[in-house]
C-alpha cells in the first residue's frame, strides 16, 4: 500500500529531540523534585522513558512515508492510527526548505509545505530529507503551478534582490534592543542558580565581594554588560546572517541564518500591510527595520509576529527598496497630517500618569530616593512628546499610511481593502476638545492586529471613516 | 459628521445584564461573608471584612444598577447593504464600521439568562475581529443573522 519514500534516518533523531524538547520542563521539574530522595528511581524511570521514546521515534520514522502521485503530495503517518494527508499541488502556497545545525552536518533540509488554510503548524513538514531530494520535491511541487516557468527562467538574472552586508549586520546586532531581554534572562538564571550553589560557598563569595572595592564591582558589572551586548550582537548575527530577500514574479523569497538556514516564501497577495520600525536606539542613527504583516502561515515558522523584510537599512534607502520589491507600497508622502496641538496635553498626561503614582509612593516611603522617579518623569515626558510628534496619517487614493509610537516609531502602510474593521472612539473630555481615537484592524498571522492612533482631530477621523465606508 | 446608527437593542437587555451581573456580584458577596465568618472564628480584625463588604457594595451598585442602563442607552446598530455600523459605550463612545465583504461568518448565541427573556445575541466575525450585538429579540436576531449572511455573500474584491 504505502510504496512512498521514507525520510532520512536522521529524522529519528529529530523526532526524539522534539519530544524531549516538549517534555523538557517536566524533566527539569522531575530532576529538581527528586534530586535528593529516590534519585535512583528517577534515573530508572527516566531510562525506561528514554527507551520507550527511542522506540517511538524509530517507529514513527518507519511509518512516515510521502510520495507525489496524481498531482498530489501524499503523506501517510501514524503508528497505531494510520493517517493519510493528501495535499493537492494547486493548493500549495509555499514550500520552504530550512536547515538547522544538525541538518547541515548531514547535508539535509527540512521541507515545510503550507496551504492557505492556517493552523498552528505547517500543513505537512518533512523533518529531514537529503538536500537534493528537497530541491527535487520543491521543483516538482511547484512545476505544475506556474506554467509561465520559461518566462521566469529568463528573468532570473533581473530578479531584484537585497543582501545584508556584514557591516550592517554588525550594526543591527549592536543596536538591537535584545540587550535588555538578555539582561533579564541573565538575572533570572542567576537568581535560580542560587538554589544549587551550596550556602557556605555562597556566603564566602558574598563576603569576598563586599571585601572588594566598590570600583572593582562597577568595573565587573561594566564587563558583564559588554559581554551581554556582545551576546546580543552574536544573536542577531546568527539569526539574520546572510539575510537575502528576492522577489520573483508574485512571491518574496527570504533566506537567512548563519547556523540554521531558514527559507521563507511570502506570496505577495497575502501581505496585509508593510511597516517601518524606527527604534529609539536606531532612529538617531537614521536606521530602520522594514517588516510586513502576512496573513495565515504557521506559528512554527520561528518568526516573531511580523515578518522582517529587511533587518536594518538607512531610512532613505527604504524608498528604493520598496520600489523594487513592493512597488505598491513605495512612494512615501513627504509629510503626514499631524495631530492638533491640543492633543499634546493628553499625550503628556498618559505617559506621565503611572510615573506620577510612583512619584507619590516614593515620596511617601523612601524620600531619599526621590530623584529616581524625577528622572523617570522627565523621560516619560520626553517619550510622551515624541509620541505626539510622531503620530500622523496620510491618505493617498486607496492607500492609508499611519504613524504612531509606543516606544519605537511605527509607520504602517495599509490598503483600503486590507482593513477589516474601522473604529472611532471618543470619551467625554475628547468630545469636548473635538478629538477622537481611531482604531484599524487587519489580519496578521492567525489572528488580527490592531493599530490605534490616539487623540486625532475629530474631523479627520470622520473623514477617514467616510473614506473607509463602503456606503457612498 | 456621521449620524449614530438608528436601531436599539431589546429593552429587556437591561434585565438580562442585571441578572448576569448579579450572579457575578453574588460570588463577591459570598466571599465577603466567608471572610467575615473566618474573621470571627480566628479573631482577625474585622477591617478586612468591612473593606470587602464595601468593595462588594460598590461593585453591586456599578455593575447591577448603573452600567446596564448606561450600556443600553448607548447601544445602537444599523445594517446597511454594504456595511454594519455599531455604536456602544459606557465611558468611551465607540463606533465601528464592518464592511460586508469582510464578514466571514455570523452566529447567534443564547445563554440561559438571555433565553429567559427570549433574547439572543448576534456575533459578527471578520478574519481579524469579532463584533457582538448583544440581546436582540430572538426573531430579530435570527432575521439579522440571515440578512447579514446573505449580504456578506458579495463577490470578493472588485475594490
Amino acid at each position: 500500500m504505502s510504496n512512498g519514500e521514507r525520510l532520512h534516518p536522521a529524522a529519528i533523531l529529530f523526532n526524539f529531540i522534539k519530544v524531549i524538547k516538549e517534555a523538557l520542563f517536566a524533566i527539569i521539574l522531575g530532576f529538581i523534585t527528586f534530586r535528593d530522595e529516590s534519585f535512583f528511581y528517577f534515573i530508572l524511570i527516566s531510562s525506561v522513558l528514554v527507551i520507550l521514546l527511542i522506540i517511538y521515534s524509530v517507529a514513527s520514522w518507519y511509518r512516515y512515508t510521502y510520495r507525489i502521485e496524481a498531482d498530489e503530495l501524499r503523506v501517510e503517518y501514524g503508528i497505531f492510527i494510520r493517517k493519510k494527508r493528501f495535499i493537492s499541488i494547486n493548493r500549495i502556497q509555499s514550500i520552504d526548505l530550512t536547515a538547522g545545525v544538525i541538518h547541515r552536518i548531514f547535508n539535509l533540509v527540512k521541507v515545510k509545505i503550507e496551504t492557505a488554510g492556517s493552523g498552528m503548524s505547517s500543513e505537512a513538514s518533512l523533518t529531514a530529507v537529503k538536500l537534493a531530494e528537497g530541491e527535487r520535491l520543491r521543483n516538482e511541487l511547484k512545476k505544475e503551478r506556474t506554467p509561465l516557468n520559461d518566462v521566469e527562467e529568463q528573468l532570473v538574472d533581473e530578479e531584484p534582490s537585497y543582501k545584508i552586508s556584514f557591516k550592517r549586520l554588525f550594526l543591527a546586532g549592536s543596536t538591537s534592543g535584545s540587550i535588555g531581554i538578555i539582561l533579564a534572562l541573565f538575572a533570572f538564571v542567576f537568581s535560580e542558580l542560587e538554589q544549587f550553589i551550596p550556602n557556605r560557598f555562597y556566603d564566602n563569595t558574598v563576603e569576598w565581594i563586599i571585601g572588594l572595592s566598590l570600583f572593582f564591582i562597577i568595573g565587573l558589572s561594566i564587563v558583564v554588560l559588554i559581554l551581554l551586548w556582545l551576546f546580543g550582537i552574536a544573536g542577531t548575527m546568527i539569526k539574520y546572517g546572510n539575510f537575502t530577500i528576492t522577489r520573483n514574479k508574485d512571491e518574496l523569497f527570504i533566506t537567512r541564518g548563519l547556523l540554521e538556514k531558514k527559507q521563507l516564501t511570502i506570496p505577495l497577495r497575502r501581505i496585509q500591510a508593510v511597516g517601518i520600525q524606527e527604534s529609539l536606539i536606531r532612529q538617531p542613527l537614521g536606521y530602520v527595520t522594514v517588516f510586513a504583516e502576512v496573513a495565515g502561515g504557521s506559528m512554527d515558522k520561528g518568526e516573531e509576529f511580523s515578518t522582517v523584510l529587511f533587518p536594518i537599512m538607512k531610512a532613505d534607502e527604504v524608498e528604493d527598496f520598496l520600489q523594487e520589491l513592493l512597488p505598491d507600497y513605495a512612494k512615501q508622502p513627504e509629510e503626514l497630517n499631524p495631530l492638533p496641538k491640543r492633543a499634546l496635553k493628553f499625550y503628556l498626561l498618559r505617559a506621565t500618569l503611572p510615573i506620577t503614582l510612583m512619584f507619590a509612593a516614593v515620596l511617601y516611603f523612601l524620600p531619599p530616593f526621590i530623584w529616581i522617579p524625577i528622572v523617570f518623569f522627565i523621560g516619560a515626558l520626553f517619550l510622551g512628546f515624541l509620541r505626539f510628534k510622531d503620530a500622523g496619517y496620510d491618505v493617498e487614493g486607496k492607500r492609508l499610511l499611519l504613524s504612531y509610537r509606543t516606544v519605537s516609531k511605527m509607520t504602517m502602510i495599509i490598503y483600503h481593502k486590507r482593513i477589516q474593521a474601522f473604529e472611532k472612539k471618543q470619551h467625554k473630555i475628547q468630545k469636548a476638545q473635538e478629538l477622537a481615537t481611531m482604531k484599524l484592524s487587519i489580519i496578521a498571522g492567525l489572528g488580527g492586529k490592531h493599530y490605534t492612533v490616539k487623540d486625532m482631530e475629530e474631523r479627520d477621523v470622520d473623514l477617514l471613516s467616510d473614506w473607509y465606508s463602503y456606503r457612498k | 459628521m456621521r449620524q449614530p446608527p438608528i436601531n436599539t437593542i431589546a429593552p429587556d437587555a437591561i434585565k438580562a445584564w442585571k441578572i448576569t451581573a448579579a450572579i457575578v456580584v453574588g460570588v463577591f458577596w459570598l466571599l465577603t461573608i466567608a471572610l467575615a465568618i473566618i474573621s470571627s472564628i480566628f479573631e482577625y480584625s474585622y477591617w478586612y471584612a468591612a473593606i470587602a463588604a464595601a468593595i462588594s457594595g460598590v461593585c453591586t451598585y456599578l455593575f447591577v444598577f448603573l452600567i446596564p442602563k448606561l450600556r443600553f442607552r448607548r447601544w445602537r446598530y444599523e445594517v446597511f447593504e454594504q456595511e454594519i455600523y455599531i455604536q456602544h459605550s459606557i465611558m468611551i463612545v465607540s463606533r465601528t464600521l464592518v464592511p460586508m465583504i469582510r464578514v466571514q461568518h455570523v452566529d447567534t448565541k443564547q445563554g440561559p439568562v438571555l433565553k429567559k427573556y427570549q433574547l439572543a445575541s448576534v456575533t459578527i466575525s471578520t478574519a481579524a475581529t469579532t463584533h457582538e450585538i448583544p440581546a436582540l429579540l430572538e426573531e430579530d436576531a435570527s432575521e439579522l443573522r440571515d440578512r447579514i449572511s446573505m449580504l456578506a455573500r458579495v463577490d470578493e474584491d472588485d475594490v
